[in-house]
């Protein structure tokens, strides 16, 4: 059974849009990471589904390579982003992106 | 032999210059070995002096023109493709000038040691200073009359007018309580001052002669054929220059021998020690100015009665008289011979001017032995006068009292009388002196002044030589004679109140004898001034023929006044009777009072002979005045008013330019344009700051909307057209 | 032997380079070193002045070097009559000025002298060039030690830094006119090249008439020249910079100054402005006689004003216009004789007076300079009189001024004697050197132009006045008033002269003697370069 292309793009702007309201709404920065997870996840979803519906690109396996990078990607980000929550906390004892407003001059 | 020591003339005037600079350099703390090196140096100028005068005087034929000189070439200087020669030489002028200046000036050097009180405790402080200066001088002399050239004989000319400078101004720490009264160093200043006017005119003279001449040697100057170029070329118009260029010459001579109008530097030149003034007066400075007119003789009567020889008539004669008449009302024993000095000036420089160049000659030389006398005799009473005042003070008030010291005045001779007895060798010798410059019969006076009015008459009978006019022989003899009158009434005077009668102050009371070395310089001259006059005898003449060989080949024609019985009497009559006026007076009755018995009878002409006709009032007021209001407004045109403004005008319109540059261009413009694109980033920062919030939710949200602002609009670019088409408005 | 003006020229430079390695805390080592080097230029210019054949008229010791040659600028210098006796003047100058300013100056000490050598390697170098461009060089390079020297090291109460932009802003706007007619020139004649330019012009010369026969322009470059110059001697009326620099500077700088750098100016006028332009020179003397008038005005106009000078630098100051006015006098009948074959002598001895009376005026002015550094070091006043404060004199109640000082020749009779030697050259004594000059430019101007002359020596009178009345009478004579004298100088010692004060007068004194009593030596040397210019 083929399931037709647009049906994955629903999903994936659904997923996109869960992720990009949760990343924008949050003020818990754990929250505001789980969102940006959502919105890369999505990417994935449409990088595939795109791979797996356009002929000219399936015969190369750049859809999934593509999809690793952004695994690989995520899995740093959320390293990274985790890692600078817990220093946050440490210094600040919060993790509300509300209070944190450094970069302002 | 004779060859020899004409040869060795240049070593005379080297001699005291020697002594100058040993004494100057090495020998000042020295009293006695400076005196004795001031001695030696003029003494071997002497000897050599009169070693080379007796060799003329034997030899005189030898010197006469065209073998006459013995040039010593000294040194040549390149002007161009020529050069100028200078060096010394010798003929029968400066063979009689060698006679009297080393001899007169060895006197006064030997005076001088007791005068500047070499022993005592009152010994001046700067005395061996003053016998390097008087060694100087006498170089200078020594150095003019051996000098075979119009720019050796200027430069030594000038030597001595520094001397007399530095000699008249010797005490210049003296002041007086009277401020009218002049002190030495004014004195000094005016001396030289005046004297430099006549030398800057005689120095364009000389200038000139060496334009048209090309040279400056008396041989090439006096040749037969530049005198007649000289008398046929003209300066402009019809002045020929020997005329023009012999005034000029004359000019030096009025500065340097004081004749008027130029005379005023003289008497006050009095302020100097006397030794000085008896060889400013006597032997060397003034006779250099007759010396000159003498030297340069050629040149007057290079053209046949020219206005030259009148001017000089007439200018010798006036002065003879003009100053006689104001040594009657002077009361300092040194003004009364400084007046008499101008005035028996006067005699030789109208004695040249109508020709009589062997008699002013001869009177120069006897003038100046009796006046050297004179000088000295008067140097002796001051300083006897001196001490006897301060010996009569120093016991009336005892040592601590010295309050009127300023006030004496030594000079004076109302504060003298009856210093015969005191001091007879100064007297008689003084009175020989006067004997001989008023011209009584057998005395040195006499002869050579009635040469000079033989001359004068002579002229007047027989009409003069050189084109002088005979009117001019009478005019001259007339003054002269008068002049001589006055000569014996204000000598006389000076005798009469000097050393006849009783002594007026307790000064003169206690007046000692000078001391030997004083004394004797006055015993020699005066032999020599009563017996000179043999020399020149009318039956003898043998200065005449030496003096007057020369001459008549350098002029053609010479005036000779033969002895003429009457012009003798004349004169001796006058003379007699100047001394017998002066005896009536003051002699008679001998004053007891110091005031003059003219006084009340002459009433304003005494006022005005005192004052010396008010000439120095005169040049203070004509002269001197506005030179020095003229030199302030230059000063002030220069520093204040025109030209340091505006040079500081340019610099400041310099400075405002720029000022305005700043303000009106550079500031609005220039730099207003770079501020102002500071001042827009400035605002555009600060407009777009307010989007920078820190917080990175709503960098995320910004973000976000962009992307779907981006997509939106290539949607709706793709689509729009399809849209509108399918709403039908395509 | 080619290489012998260099190395006098440069040899100061050396000095400016071993002064600069000298730390400056080291001031002995750095008077050593300084007054040592000075000695060396010296000792090369007096072997210059004996080497130097005066039989011969050209340019010897002359060297020549390629240095721009993309438009013809060399190294080229010679030295002939002219020059060797100035190069002798400065390099002495400098010496008896490092050796007196070693015991005067306190402060700076290593800049001083320093600044100092650089200056003698700018003057020499004037004096020795032959190329315009290098002329130009060196006379700018004298500029600004000499800027320094004044403002830095003068007297605060002279105004110094007024007194040096004044020097320095005045000669440079003659500079600028200088450099114009330099490259004027060039433009021309393709050259700038002095002895090309002097022999080469004319209207057989190689190079043609100067600008092609094109007056005005001849003209202009000319008065280009002559301003330049003019403003350096100064002449009336370039010249009121000069009281306020010499006033100014410190003594060593005053002697320089006007000792040397005036005669700058006056080298210019008869290297470049007399040959190059003989005609227009010639003309503006002779047929419409500015120049010499202003001459006069200087002469008697400087001589006036010094008559109503009461500060004694200033005075003596004003005495250089009126004495450098008998220089331009000389050169004017020199340049109005020029190309008469009757007139050649009187020309050449014009120009001889001329460059006598620089000379002179050079050891007679430096030494008067000195003398004035005497009295200030030990007085720290140089007024002749007691001012109020308006600076008029003060007067008694006989109206006569009343002296700051008087009577110094009693107590300091070195000194007086020095002085007096000093004063009566620069009056024009006969017998001293002051007086040959003005002998000879007389009798050039006598024979050239006789009324010039004729009102030339109001001069002689107005000096002789002004030395001795205002000078020697309130300084040495009178009597001795030590109240005044401790009111004058808060309590200053009086000493006479010092071995310094000696060592430094004795040259100067000696030489006017010398060249007083026996002139001809040094006429030699001008007169071989009168020839060249004036020869029949």
């Amino acid at each position: 059974m083929d399931v037709p292309l647009s049906w994955y793009l629903v999903v994936a702007a659904a997923l996109f849009c869960i992720g990009l309201a949760g990343a924008l709404s949050r003020r818990n920065a754990i929250a505001v990471l789980m969102g940006v997870e959502l919105m890369l996840n999505a990417v994935n979803v449409n990088l595939l589904a795109f791979w797996r519906h356009v002929e000219v690109v399936k015969a190369t396996l750049s859809g999934q390579a593509f999809a690793i990078i952004v695994i690989t990607v995520a899995a740093a980000e959320a390293a990274v982003g985790l890692a600078l929550a817990i220093a946050l906390y440490r210094t600040r004892r919060t993790v509300d992106v509300e209070d944190v407003d450094l970069m302002k001059l | 032999m004779t060859e020899t020591f004409f040869n060795l003339t240049w070593l005379i005037p080297l001699f005291p210059l020697a002594a100058f600079a040993i004494i100057v350099l090495w020998t000042n703390r020295h009293r006695l070995l400076s005196t004795w090196i001031a001695w030696i140096g003029i003494g071997l100028a002497w000897i050599l002096g009169w070693i080379v005068f007796f060799q003329a005087w034997g030899g005189f034929e030898e010197l006469t023109p065209p073998t006459h000189k013995y040039p010593v070439p000294l040194f040549s200087i390149p002007t161009g493709t020529t050069s100028l020669n200078l060096g010394f030489q010798v003929d029968t002028l400066t063979g009689v000038m060698l006679f009297m200046v080393p001899f007169v000036c060895l006197m006064i050097f030997i005076y001088s040691k007791g005068y500047m009180n070499y022993g005592t405790k009152d010994v001046d402080p700067r005395y061996s200073r003053f016998f390097a200066y008087i060694s100087l001088f006498a170089c200078g002399m020594l150095g003019l009359v051996v000098s075979d050239n119009f720019l050796t004989l200027f430069v030594f000319w000038e030597i001595m007018g520094l001397c007399s400078y530095l000699l008249i101004g010797f005490w210049f720490d003296k002041t007086y309580p009277d401020p009218k009264r002049i002190t030495p160093k004014e004195a000094g200043l005016k001396a030289f001052l005046t004297t430099r006017v006549g030398d800057v005119i005689m120095l364009a003279g000389m200038l000139l002669l060496y334009s048209q001449v090309g040279s400056l040697t008396f041989s090439d100057v006096f040749s037969q054929e530049t005198l007649e170029q000289l008398a046929h070329t003209y300066a402009w118009g019809n002045v020929p220059w020997a005329t023009f260029i012999a005034l000029l010459f004359f000019g030096g001579a009025v500065g340097k021998s004081a004749q008027f109008p130029l005379h005023v530097w003289l008497p006050d030149a009095m302020e100097g020690p006397t030794p000085v003034s008896a060889l400013i007066h006597a032997a060397t400075m003034v006779s250099a100015g007759v010396y000159l007119v003498a030297r340069s003789f050629p040149l007057f009567v290079a053209v046949e009665g020219g206005s030259q020889l009148a001017v000089v008539a007439f200018i010798g004669a006036f002065t003879a008289i003009f100053s006689s008449t104001i040594a009657v009302a002077q009361n300092d024993i040194k003004r009364v011979l400084a007046y008499s000095t101008i005035s028996q000036l006067g005699y030789m420089i109208a004695a040249l001017g109508i020709g009589a160049y062997v008699a002013a000659v001869f009177h120069l030389i006897t003038h100046a032995f009796f006046k050297a006398l004179l000088f000295m005799g008067s140097g002796s009473v001051i300083h006897g006068v001196e001490h006897g005042h301060h010996h009569s003070h120093h016991h009336a008030t005892g040592p601590e009292g010295h309050e009127e010291e300023g006030e004496f005045d030594a000079n004076d001779m109302m504060n003298m009388g009856g210093l015969l007895r005191r001091m007879p060798v100064t007297g008689w010798t003084f009175i020989v002196g006067a004997l001989a410059l008023t011209g009584i019969f057998p005395w040195a006076g006499f002869w050579s002044k009635d040469e000079i009015l033989a001359d004068a008459w002579k002229t007047f009978q027989e009409g003069g030589h050189f084109g002088v006019t005979a009117n001019w022989g009478f005019f001259v003899w007339l003054l002269l004679t008068i002049a001589a009158f006055l000569t014996a009434f204000y000598t006389g005077r000076q005798i009469f109140l000097t050393f006849a009668g009783k002594p007026r102050t307790a000064a003169a009371e206690h007046a000692p004898e000078s001391v030997p070395s004083m004394t004797w310089p006055l015993v020699i001259l005066a032999a020599f001034a009563t017996l000179l006059g043999l020399a020149g005898t009318p039956w003898a003449n043998q200065f005449f023929e030496m003096i007057g060989e020369s001459a008549v080949i350098l002029g053609e024609r010479l005036a000779h006044g033969e002895f003429n019985l009457v012009i003798a009497l004349v004169s001796s009559g006058v003379a007699l009777a100047g001394w017998v006026v002066a005896w009536l007076i003051y002699g008679f009755r001998p004053l007891t009072v110091p005031v003059d018995p003219l006084r009340r009878p002459l009433g304003p002409i005494y006022t005005l002979l005192e004052n010396k006709y008010y000439f120095d009032e005169i040049y203070q007021a004509g002269i001197v005045r506005p030179a020095i209001r003229l030199a302030q407004a230059c000063y002030t045109f220069d520093d204040k008013v025109v030209i340091d403004p505006i040079v500081d005008g340019v610099g400041r319109f310099g400075r405002w330019l720029s000022d305005w540059l700043r303000r009106a261009v550079d500031n609005p413009i220039v730099d207003g344009a770079v501020n102002g694109v500071g001042r827009v980033t400035t605002w555009f920062g600060e407009f777009m700051r307010a989007t920078q919030t820190g917080k990175v939710q709503n960098y995320l949200l910004v973000a976000a909307v962009t992307v779907f602002l981006l997509v939106a609009l290539y949607v709706f670019r793709t689509y729009l057209p399809d849209w509108l088409s399918a709403l039908g408005l395509g | 032997m080619e290489y012998l003006l260099t190395l006098i020229t440069f040899t100061p430079l050396l000095g400016v380079l071993l002064v600069l390695l000298v730390p400056k805390d080291d001031e002995r080592t750095i008077k050593n070193l300084g007054i040592g080097i000075s000695f060396i230029p010296l000792v090369l210019a007096t072997y210059l002045w004996f080497a130097y054949d005066k039989g011969q008229s050209g340019f010897q010791f002359e060297f020549i070097a390629d240095w721009i040659p993309a438009i013809n600028v060399n190294y080229h210098v010679g030295a002939d009559g002219l020059s060797v006796p100035l190069m002798f003047l400065t390099a002495l100058l400098t010496t008896l000025g490092l050796i007196y300013s070693s015991y005067t100056i306190k402060q700076r000490v290593k800049e001083f002298f320093l600044l100092f050598l650089l200056l003698e390697m700018g003057m020499l170098g004037v004096f020795m060039s032959l190329d315009l461009v290098l002329f130009y060089v060196f006379w700018e390079v004298g500029l600004v030690p000499m800027y320094l020297l004044i403002g830095i090291w003068g007297q605060p109460k002279d105004r110094p830094q007024y007194s040096a932009i004044k020097f320095f802003l005045y000669t440079l706007a003659g500079s600028v006119l200088m450099l114009l007619a330099i490259l004027g020139l060039y433009f021309y004649h393709g050259t700038f090249d002095i002895v090309q330019l002097s022999q080469g012009l004319g209207s057989e010369g190689p190079l043609g008439l100067v600008f092609g026969g094109n007056s005005a322009l001849a003209i202009a470059a000319f008065w280009a020249f002559f301003i330049a110059f003019a403003i350096k001697v100064p002449l009336w009326p370039f010249h009121t910079w000069l009281p306020d620099a010499h006033t100014a500077a410190p003594t060593a700088g005053s002697v320089i100054l006007a000792g040397v750098l005036l005669k700058l100016g006056g080298f210019g006028m008869l290297r470049i402005a007399l040959p190059i332009f003989p005609e227009q020179f010639k003309f503006y003397c002779w047929d419409v006689p500015i120049i010499p008038i202003l001459a006069l005005l200087s002469i008697v106009y400087g001589a006036l004003v010094c008559m109503a000078q009461w500060d004694l630098k200033r005075l003596i100051a004003y005495s250089s216009v009126s004495h450098m006015g008998y220089y331009m006098l000389g050169v004017s009948a020199a340049a109005a004789g020029w190309g008469v074959s009757s007139y050649s002598d009187a020309a050449a001895m014009a120009s001889n007076g001329a460059a006598l009376q620089m000379f002179n005026h050079g050891i007679i002015t430096g030494g008067l300079f000195f003398l004035v550094g005497v009295i200030y070091d030990r007085a720290h006043s140089r007024d002749l009189a007691l001012m109020d404060a308006e600076g008029n004199p003060l007067r008694d109640k006989d109206n006569k001024v009343l002296p700051a000082f008087g009577g110094l020749g009693k107590m300091t009779p070195y000194y007086y004697g020095i002085f007096l030697v000093t004063a009566f050259a620069s009056l024009g004594l006969p017998g001293l050197a002051g007086f040959w000059a003005e002998f000879f430019v007389f009798r050039g101007a006598f024979e050239i132009m006789p009324w010039f002359a004729a009102f030339g020596v109001l001069g002689i009178i107005f000096t002789a006045a002004y030395i001795l009345w205002k000078i020697v009478q309130y300084l040495f004579l009178g009597d001795f008033n030590l109240e005044r004298w401790k009111e004058v100088t808060h309590d200053a010692k009086l000493t006479d002269l010092m071995t310094f004060e000696k060592v430094t007068m004795w040259p100067l004194v000696l030489l006017m003697i010398g060249f007083g009593i026996y002139p001809t030596p040094l006429v030699d040397f001008f007169n071989s370069f009168a020839q060249k210019l004036f020869g029949g």
